[in-house]
């Protein structure tokens, strides 16, 4: 493992993009140098052993300074229980502890005509930095910009119009965005993987983030098409450095299956590997 | 100059900082976190005979100031351990003491004999009293049982001998007694507090177990009770454990009758903790006028 930056750093601002989500910004250069797409870090509130442990949130993006040099790491977040609760109180200038950055990120792709970005719900916090990397916006962890992909595409479902987030940060990054919801408030109504299923063309690559049961429509249909998939999987975790062996998933092994840490082995896996 | 140094038996430590099994996966995990070096011992996670898949997930849950776990000893067995992680922790600047957990009685024996066989380790932790097995016999409940496995691995393993104690008894001292009459080096309390938690909406437990083990600084007053009666009661030296967090928790342990500590749960929350301690232990020592850990160690003034 390389380095990892454990720190208590200033919030640059903390605000609402949409109901019950939130964008805090973190003044970290060390950790916003360091971490590429798909990665995660750990958040804690300092002073406080109530909530105790710290929770996993997914880069959103890397903050450049007026030089370009990474300067802060932007992460959006909903409201769901004990931390986020507090964390949306948590005004510009107090400090938050963070480590990172953790998990092995989205993988390395070859040039590629259209890659299909998945998202349901909060899960589509790991895609804004995704799609700049794809589309060659901009370089992560010391690596330079390189485009691989053509085209990318964002189908994102929501529950409902007010809880959509971010998309125009997805569509000023380049990619067009397919919008789902389950009562039809906005874009097509349905599930985000039937609207995929209407795209054409397919894409050659696909990778999503979301809800279990959207996760497992979409392994079905990446396997229906012959598609390559990776997931990136959204266990619940009290570590994030691989110690305590909470956040298992089953993953395939010679023998069978075997449980494996979604922190260290993951967040992103091969769909083939995983063993649903 | 402040002596940090530590004698259990036959066990020496350079300070009396170690981080506890289960807390700090195999160490390698931990490499771009934490200076091994500073530390006085690692205690990697319990290894048993054969592998185990571990418990299905959730396997952890968080409660106030605390954590219940139900991992369920997930490991790969204990010729696994020797071969893949052993190589990587005997070469650590700290000593690393084993951690085994036997079904039986005699997988206690053989893997101490085995284990016994490698060299670059400082001791074995026995964990008598791991509470998320099914299946498996919960040792430390009995001091006939505890005693016995005691002798039985110390006739064929050559390692100063840690005995890992339950708080889930009556009283743990009984049992304290047994295992040190039976030639433990030192023990080490206390592992978890048995809990549930429940989602009452749905009826249904949280844990994949259903119950787990309590630990973190909720448990911390729990643990400094049984460290304090256990060091009163029982010769041998004591590793105190339970949700020790800072170097005030240290003290306390420490003054309470604990040799040397073990740092858990805080691990996960402040993976920095454990060498942030030791280097203001020295501070903490010479606060109350000491020139070493030894000085402070069970001088606690009751009544
Ligand atoms: C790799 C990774 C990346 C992630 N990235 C993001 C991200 O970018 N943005 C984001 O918003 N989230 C993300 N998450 C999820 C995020 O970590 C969790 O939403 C967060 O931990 C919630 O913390 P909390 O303290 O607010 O909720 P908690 O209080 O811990 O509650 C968590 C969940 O458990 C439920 N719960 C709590 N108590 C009980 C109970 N007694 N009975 C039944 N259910 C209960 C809550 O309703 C809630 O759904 C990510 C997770 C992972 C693993
Ligand atoms: C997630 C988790 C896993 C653990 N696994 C083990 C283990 O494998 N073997 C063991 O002897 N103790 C294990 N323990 C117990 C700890 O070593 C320690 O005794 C206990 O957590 C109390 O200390 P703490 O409050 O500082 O965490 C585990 C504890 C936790 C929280
Ligand atoms: S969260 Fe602790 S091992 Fe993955």
């Amino acid at each position: 493992m390389t380095s990892l930056v454990h720190a208590t750093v200033p919030v640059g601002e903390n605000v609402r993009l949409a109901r019950d989500t939130y964008r805090i910004r973190l003044d970290c250069p060390d950790l916003a140098r360091a971490i590429r797409p798909g990665q995660f870090l750990m958040v804690r509130l300092p002073g406080s052993t109530d909530p105790l442990l710290g929770r996993p949130f997914a880069l959103y993006d890397t903050i450049l300074d007026g030089t370009g040099q990474p300067a802060g790491v932007d992460v959006v977040y909903l409201v769901v229980g004990k931390l986020t609760g507090l964390l949306k109180e948590v005004r510009a200038s107090e400090s938050v502890t963070v480590w990172g950055p953790l998990g092995n990120g989205f993988p390395d792709l070859p040039p590629l005509e259209q890659v299909g970005l998945v998202a349901g719900g909060i899960g589509q916090t790991p895609f804004l930095a995704h799609i700049r990397e794809l589309l060659g916006g901009r370089g992560y962890g010391g690596r330079p910009a390189q485009q691989t992909a053509q085209r990318v595409s964002l189908f994102y479902g929501v529950r409902t119009a007010d809880l959509a987030a971010g998309v125009d940060d997805f569509r000023a990054a380049g990619a067009d965005v397919h919008l789902a919801s389950d009562d039809g408030s906005v874009g097509f109504r349905g599930f985000v993987t039937q609207r995929l299923q209407q795209h054409v063309p397919r894409p050659a690559h696909l990778v999503g983030c979301g809800p279990e049961p959207m996760l497992k429509a979409l392994a079905e249909l990446a396997c229906e098409w012959g598609v390559p998939c990776h997931l990136s999987l959204e266990t619940p975790m009290a570590c994030g450095l691989g110690v305590c062996f909470s956040c298992v998933t089953k993953v395939r092994t010679a023998a069978g299956w075997d449980y494996r840490r979604v922190c260290v082995d993951g967040p992103v896996f091969d769909v083939q590997a995983l063993c649903w | 100059m402040i002596d940090l140094s530590v004698s259990l038996g036959r066990l020496r430590l350079k300070n009396p900082i170690l981080v506890a099994s289960g807390t700090f996966g195999y160490a390698k995990e931990m490499a771009g976190v934490v200076d091994f070096a500073r530390l006085g011992g690692v205690i990697p996670k319990t290894v048993t005979r054969h592998p185990r898949a571990g418990n299905a997930p959730p396997r952890t849950f968080e409660t106030p100031s605390g954590m219940l776990n139900a991992i369920g000893l997930d490991n790969d067995g204990i010729d696994h351990f020797i071969h893949y992680h052993l190589p990587y922790l005997r070469t650590l600047p700290t000593a690393v003491i084993a951690n085994i957990a036997g079904e039986s009685e005699d997988d206690f024996v053989a893997m101490a004999e085995q284990i016994g066989r490698e060299p670059g380790l400082a001791a074995l932790e026995l964990n008598l009293s791991c509470p998320n097995v099914a299946g498996g016999i919960d040792f430390a409940i009995d001091p006939d049982l505890t005693g016995r496995v005691v002798q039985r691995v110390r006739a064929v393993c050559p390692l100063p001998l840690i005995a890992k104690l339950t708080p889930n008894v009556t009283d743990v001292v009984p049992v304290a007694q047994a295992a040190a009459k039976a030639g433990a080096d030192a023990l080490s309390l206390v592992n978890t507090f048995v809990g549930m938690a429940i989602d009452w909406k749905r009826r249904k437990p949280i844990l994949g177990n259903v119950t787990g083990g309590l630990s973190g600084p909720a448990i911390k007053p729990l643990a400094l009770r049984l460290v304090w009666r256990v060091a009163r009661n029982v010769k041998v030296p004591v590793l105190g454990i339970g949700g020790i967090a800072t170097l005030d928790d240290v003290m306390e342990f420490l003054v309470a009758g604990a040799s040397a500590v073990q740092l858990g749960t805080v691990n996960f929350y402040d993976p920095t903790a454990s060498v942030r301690i030791v280097d203001a232990l020295p501070g903490g020592l010479a606060s109350l006028g000491a020139d070493s850990v030894r000085e402070v160690i069970g001088t606690l003034r009751t009544g």
